[in-house]
């Protein structure tokens, strides 16, 4: 490779690194300044770091609760999943019974359909069942739209499971369920390890759901309470930013620590 | 047979999920957009009416054709800027694929609703970043009112969509090539190959797959997506920003037409369905 040719690859490589962090930066940068020299000043860090805006937005601005409710939300989908995605996955991949074909098709056409394509009839089902500012009414749907994907990706797992190890089970005369949990769990962590890392990521992130389906306040997860602020703090820009910061912090150190295991995840239902 | 009754109930869970809370609701929303709706209740049966009123509403053309817009964005600036990149990085030692790959998967990390909110203010016309860096280069007859003037408008969210989304297709084709055989890439160069002939004639047609996967992707993202737009226009100015989901919401939500909110579902249904139908075929091939 010639000397400039390296040298540009290097400038594209630094040009999208700075169009990926340079907003995350200016976030942080608005949420750590006081209001008074928030437009002042060159964009470099200011000294010393000022949480006012964390505090006001924390008990203020009720963003406490939003958080706690993200934590919920997401962790109660997440359980959800881990609980019903890996036995189907197994199902499918492992497992003869008529009409397999024909369900996981049914699972497969599931991977595209967009939430606003349903709500329009999911909202009156709710309703119907008294789902409306429920929980429970947010994390169901939530699971049920994330199911495709966790189906396929738990299917691509557990076909990596040797068929021997599974045999040599079903010779001791194991049970099905106490065969996947005994000897097919273990072998398949790090693949529930990614499925759950993912399915938090969407849950933390979704918007449209808790939006039409809560309206207590006290209900709310980030998103929503992130997205409202815009209106009601209109010029509160410290204050935006730090909730901006709240709402995606976790998310970002949580890649960031599982790098590898979101990687596997992500990758796991691409490349076969 | 006993196996056959333990997948049926391994099965169970996920499918009844899957079933209650995404397969009736798609079934519901056909049903509905046959019917003439009242205030929530529906009433007569009028065939497929609400769809002969797809044909005059020029708001459902002008987002289907953003939607359009967005699909061809998507393909032609965050996948080729990803592939790119995915080329570059493959080269590179273990420390910097890990920490680049890091960094350029972050804004994917953040939820669109935020995403948008960070990029309002980069936007913003008065103390935003990109009018003012604009003005310290010289070029301040270039600044504008970005997400508030038409002719900008969609063009700068998908700006913010592309931010999002060009990390994921830097690992998806980062992971494709490094389970490429590197024999190829050692006879190539043994034979004298540059980096860009390396790049057009081995990588690209090898990662055909990824390709057609972020494509399909893409593609479906971008006929769904419904946050961004959401929280930063609202499809404004006027109708520039307006997509099919937003258009939907504001059937549904704002104006009340249960029937024409579902029959805009239906289309919205069969676009991504027939999208994906033909990724499918595609990928069939060898």
């Amino acid at each position: 490779m010639t000397k400039s040719t390296r040298l540009f690859q290097n400038l594209l490589l630094l040009v999208f690194a700075l169009y990926a962090l340079v907003p995350v930066y200016l976030v942080f940068l608005a949420a750590i300044r006081s209001e008074a020299d928030l437009f002042s000043g060159p964009l470099t860090l200011s000294w010393p770091i000022n949480f006012a805006n964390f505090g006001r937005i924390w008990s203020e601005a009720g963003f406490a609760t939003y958080f706690l409710n993200s934590v919920i939300t997401a962790v109660s989908v997440t359980i959800l999943v881990l609980l019903t995605a890996p036995l189907a996955g197994f199902a499918f991949a492992k497992l003869r019974f008529p009409g397999k074909e024909i369900l996981f098709a049914l699972f497969l056409a599931g991977l595209v359909v967009p939430a606003p394509s349903v709500i329009v009839a999911l909202y009156g089902n709710l309703q119907a069942l008294g789902l409306i500012d429920n929980r429970i009414g947010v994390i169901l749907p939530q699971a049920a739209l994330l199911m495709p994907f966790s189906v396929f990706m738990m299917r691509t797992v557990m076909q990596d499971v040797p068929d021997e190890l599974i045999e040599a089970a079903v010779m001791d005369g194991a049970g099905l369920l106490k065969l996947f949990l005994t000897i097919v769990v273990p072998v398949v962590k790090p693949g529930l390890m990614s499925l759950g890392l993912i399915t938090f990521l969407f849950a933390w992130q979704e918007y449209l759901l808790p939006l039409v389906v809560f309206q207590t306040e006290s209900l709310k997860p980030l998103t929503v309470g992130a997205a409202s602020l815009q209106g009601r703090y209109g010029v509160d820009y410290g204050g935006i930013a730090a909730a901006g910061l709240i709402a995606f912090a976790p998310l970002v150190v949580l890649f960031l620590a599982m790098q590898r295991s979101f990687v596997r995840g992500l990758t796991a239902g691409a490349v076969k | 047979m006993l196996t056959t009754r333990s997948a049926y109930l391994f099965l169970l869970p996920s499918l009844t999920l899957y079933l209650l809370f995404v397969g009736l609701p798609i079934l519901q929303v056909f049903g509905f957009s046959f019917f003439a709706w009242d205030n929530g209740i529906a009433g007569d049966f009028i065939g497929l009416a609400n769809y002969g009123r797809l044909l005059g509403d020029s708001v459902f053309w002008t987002a289907l054709w953003h939607n359009a817009i967005w699909v061809v964005l998507t393909l032609a600036f965050p996948l080729l800027a990803g592939l790119v990149i995915a080329a570059i990085l493959a080269d590179r030692n273990a420390n910097v694929v890990r920490w680049l790959g890091a960094i350029y998967f972050i804004p994917r990390t953040i939820p669109l609703v935020v995403a948008g909110i960070i990029w309002g203010w980069i936007y913003n016309p008065i103390f935003g970043l990109l009018n003012f860096g604009l003005e310290a280069v010289g070029l301040g007859g270039l600044a504008g009112a970005w997400l508030a003037q038409e002719s900008t408008a969609l063009l700068s969210l998908n700006v913010v969509g592309a931010w999002t989304f060009f990390g994921f297709c830097v690992i998806i084709y980062l992971a494709a090539i490094q389970s490429i055989d590197p024999a190829l890439y050692e006879a190539a160069s043994i034979d004298g190959a540059s980096w860009w002939r390396k790049f057009r004639d081995l990588t690209v047609p090898l990662l055909r797959g990824s390709t057609l996967f972020l494509g399909l992707y893409a593609a479906i993202e971008a006929m769904r997506f419904f946050d961004l737009v959401w929280v930063t226009t609202q499809g404004g100015p006027g109708y520039a920003t307006e997509v099919l989901t937003t258009h939907i919401y504001k059937t549904f939500f704002l104006v009340g037409d249960f029937g024409y909110a579902a029959t805009l579902s239906v289309v919205l249904l069969i676009i991504v369905l027939a999208i994906s139908a033909g990724a499918f075929t595609l990928l069939r091939k060898p």
